[in-house]
């Protein structure tokens, strides 16, 4: 069973769904499209995209502003590529709406998602569940580096961030 | 050394008690051990043949005493009271239980030490020269630099599940003693025409099935963006790795795959972007790092040029030990002290918890509480006066840690091997303690002189053997042990990779096969001082085929 979260809790009705071949959005669902089938769409607004690990995410410069959610997925929790995706689109591409984690989102990497400026979760596993229905994620306050997500300057060395 | 502050007291710790919360919920079946895997290699915790590993993070070599101290209790209390020191200058115990690795790691921290990314797919502990700081042909100080690499890639959200490892090293000096060409990334400190401090930037080299050279990608990258152009090396690679074999997943496959020019392109780009970050170093952050590295004060110590040439006059082996394993300081009443974790037939880079208590004392009461661990799995004394080699001698005679082999044909490196580790196809240590033994004897290796030889017991190169002078890879054949011997190799400022040089040996007869290589050697030297490495560069593999195989053409194994 697949739940969304975000840091104010799960979300009821989450209208999202990824269309593929076999599953097309109902009546009431929002669909989020492929990033081939996004660029062709040239009309609406608030659309969502998937960006899978070997998209160029920076093909959405330009089309952000149709934009109301990306999803970035995690085929496997150790196909690290999204974690730059999510990066790049907050950072560099400037995306403002909702930047989503499908496929394998675990409990241990969602405090490294969230700083890249991942702010929603698709989440199955059981764990990450009950962690998150506990409040109990495991991340560390403390960091080395600046990220997508702001975060306080520490009056330290440039580098330095507090969660 | 650096000193943590209280944001990174308060950051290992809380590190430590993510990784019990881990450990926690690996015990209790919560998590599975392949979603586990990831998380406690990111913490140094190896599955080895026999029961887990930990190792344990010496950021660029460097330790005091009291950190020293304390490894040997992790040795005494968590362990079988000794320690491995590695070719990545960490240390690593073979018989730690996993329940008890978070109070290790709570113990460490107390030291300011951790096991933070000495494994995974993640960027690993930042190499430096062992002699930084004290090298007389220093540019500046390499450590800096690899701490602030230190503390930004620590826990980097981006960068924590890379397509493979990712190992950088920095040097100071035109003298190459990190093997940056054989990194990831390497780092070769220099100054440009108007003085101001810089890095000439390698990417992609690394050992492993595929030895690869790191090619050049910036002449002059200024101070003040290293990190962004650090960042935008790990975003290409992050990006454009190849994950789908991991035999292919280091960046030196993109770079071959790449091109280095079109890579060091995409670099740019990104760096472009990157550039006026907040990544970019202020010159005020930099000099309060360097601060705390600066040199201990060296009073002058000109008394021991007498005393040193009294004691030697006086005895034999304290001589032998002095002029192998003691090198010149940039001060001149001063020296720099190799102790030799290679006792002949010795295992190469074991220490017992008390020859490091030992160290420690020595280190305490002589050399201004510093000591290193170099990637040769030997430690260094980088700061001693001259007037006080005697009593130091004296000390590491006691502790049995006075070999004086330093650079010589029995100062081995050589990985675990297949008495410990779960991917080895052939025993590393028994080869290189028979080595030893054969040629221990020292007038025999002083006659040898400089020859590194470095094994590795599979194709995952630990042993660095691409780069050794001579170079023994163990592989498996048809069930059996056996050796392939590689000649030429060098991971200086002029790295080569060592070729091949025939069919391999049967663990019998493959210090047979050293022998001969080695008298071939002294048979054609031009005289003593061309060492093993420029004899083989100037007259080639033939000779040595010739006495190995006869005049029968070599087959490859």
């Amino acid at each position: 069973m697949t739940k969304i979260w975000n840091e104010s809790g799960f979300v009821a009705d989450d209208p999202w769904i990824i269309e593929t071949e076999e599953v097309q959005a109902g009546s009431n669902e929002k669909a989020i499209l492929g990033l081939d089938a996004f660029l062709a769409k040239k009309d609406g607004t608030d659309l969502g995209v998937l960006i899978n690990p070997a998209d160029d995410v920076r093909r959405l410069e330009g089309h952000l502003d149709r934009l109301a959610l990306v999803a970035v997925a995690f085929p496997a929790f150790n196909d690290g590529r999204a974690f730059s995706h999510a990066s790049l689109l907050r950072s560099r591409l400037g995306f403002t709406g909702e930047v989503r984690a499908v496929g394998d989102v675990l409990i241990d990497q969602i405090p490294l998602m969230l700083r890249c400026g991942v702010d929603s979760f698709a989440v199955s596993n059981a764990t990450a569940l009950k962690r998150l229905a506990e409040s109990r994620l495991p991340g560390i306050d403390n960091h080395y580096q600046p990220t997508a997500r702001p975060s306080q300057d520490v009056g330290s060395y440039s580098w330095r961030r507090r969660a | 050394m650096y000193r943590y502050d209280e944001f990174d007291h308060a950051f290992v710790s809380g590190r430590v008690e993510q990784f019990r919360d881990q450990v926690t919920r690996r015990l209790s079946g919560e998590l599975a051990e392949d979603a586990f895997k990831p998380l406690r290699l990111m913490n140094g915790v190896y599955l080895q043949l026999h029961a887990y590993m930990l190792r344990v993070a010496i950021p660029y070599g460097t330790l005091n005493a009291r950190q020293m101290r304390m490894l040997a209790h992790i040795a005494r209390k968590y362990d079988r009271g000794y320690g491995h020191f590695t070719t990545r200058q960490n240390i690593q115990y073979n018989w730690p239980k996993l329940s008890e690795l978070p109070d290790a790691l709570a113990e460490l921290a107390t030291v300011e030490m951790h096991a933070l990314q000495t494994s995974g797919n993640c960027i690993r502990n930042v190499t430096a020269d062992h002699f930084a700081g004290a090298a007389a042909d220093e540019v500046a100080d390499p450590r800096p630099y690899a701490e602030i690499l230190r503390q930004w890639s620590s826990v980097h959200p981006e960068f924590s599940f890379l397509p493979r490892k990712f190992k950088i090293a920095v040097t100071g000096a035109e003298r190459d003693r990190a093997a940056i060409q054989v990194h990831d990334i390497g780092l070769h400190l220099k100054k440009n025409e108007k003085g101001e401090i810089g890095f000439a930037v390698y990417v992609g080299g690394g050992q492993g099935r595929t030895p690869m050279i790191a090619k050049k990608i910036r002449d002059f990258l200024p101070e003040e963006d290293l990190l962004s152009y650090t960042t935008a090396i790990m975003r290409v690679y992050n990006l454009h790795g190849r994950r789908d074999n991991k035999y292919k997943a280091r960046i030196k496959i993109l770079v071959h795959e790449t091109g280095a020019e079109e890579l060091a392109r995409q670099v740019e780009v990104e760096f472009a972007d990157l550039r006026d970050s907040e990544l970019k170093l202020p010159e005020r952050d930099v000099a309060a790092i360097s601060a705390y590295f600066a040199p201990p004060e060296l009073a002058p110590r000109a008394e021991g040029w007498a005393s040193l040439a009294q004691w030697k006059k006086a005895d034999e082996d304290f001589a032998r030990w002095v002029h192998q394993n003691v090198q010149p300081h940039k001060h001149p009443d001063y020296g720099m002290v190799t102790i030799s974790l290679k006792p002949i037939g010795g295992i190469p880079g074991d220490a017992t918890d008390a020859q490091m208590e030992a160290v420690a004392d020595i280190a305490e009461e002589y050399a201004f509480d510093e000591i290193r661990v170099s990637h040769e799995q030997n430690l260094i004394l980088p700061h001693v006066a001259l007037a006080d080699l005697e009593p130091i001698y004296r000390g590491l005679v006691a502790a049995g840690l006075a070999t004086a082999n330093a650079g010589l044909i029995t100062d081995i490196i050589a990985c675990p091997g297949l008495d410990y580790c779960a991917l080895a196809n052939a025993r590393s240590i028994p080869v290189a303690q028979e080595i030893s033994t054969r040629f221990g004897a020292p007038e025999r290796q002083a006659e040898i002189g400089e020859l590194k030889i470095k094994i590795s017991g599979c194709i995952n190169a630990c042993g660095h053997h691409h780069v050794g002078h001579i170079g023994l890879l163990g592989v498996e054949k048809k069930g059996e042990e056996l050796y392939q011997i590689t000649l030429g190799g060098s991971g200086d400022e002029n790295t080569s990779i060592g070729e091949i040089i025939g069919r391999g040996f049967e663990p019998e007869k493959v210090t047979d096969a050293i022998e001969v290589i080695v008298d071939t050697y002294l048979g054609l030297r031009l005289n003593p001082s061309e060492i093993f490495l420029d004899a083989y560069r100037r007259v080639g593999p033939q000779p040595f085929k010739d006495a190995l195989y006869g005049d029968k053409t070599a087959e490859a194994a």
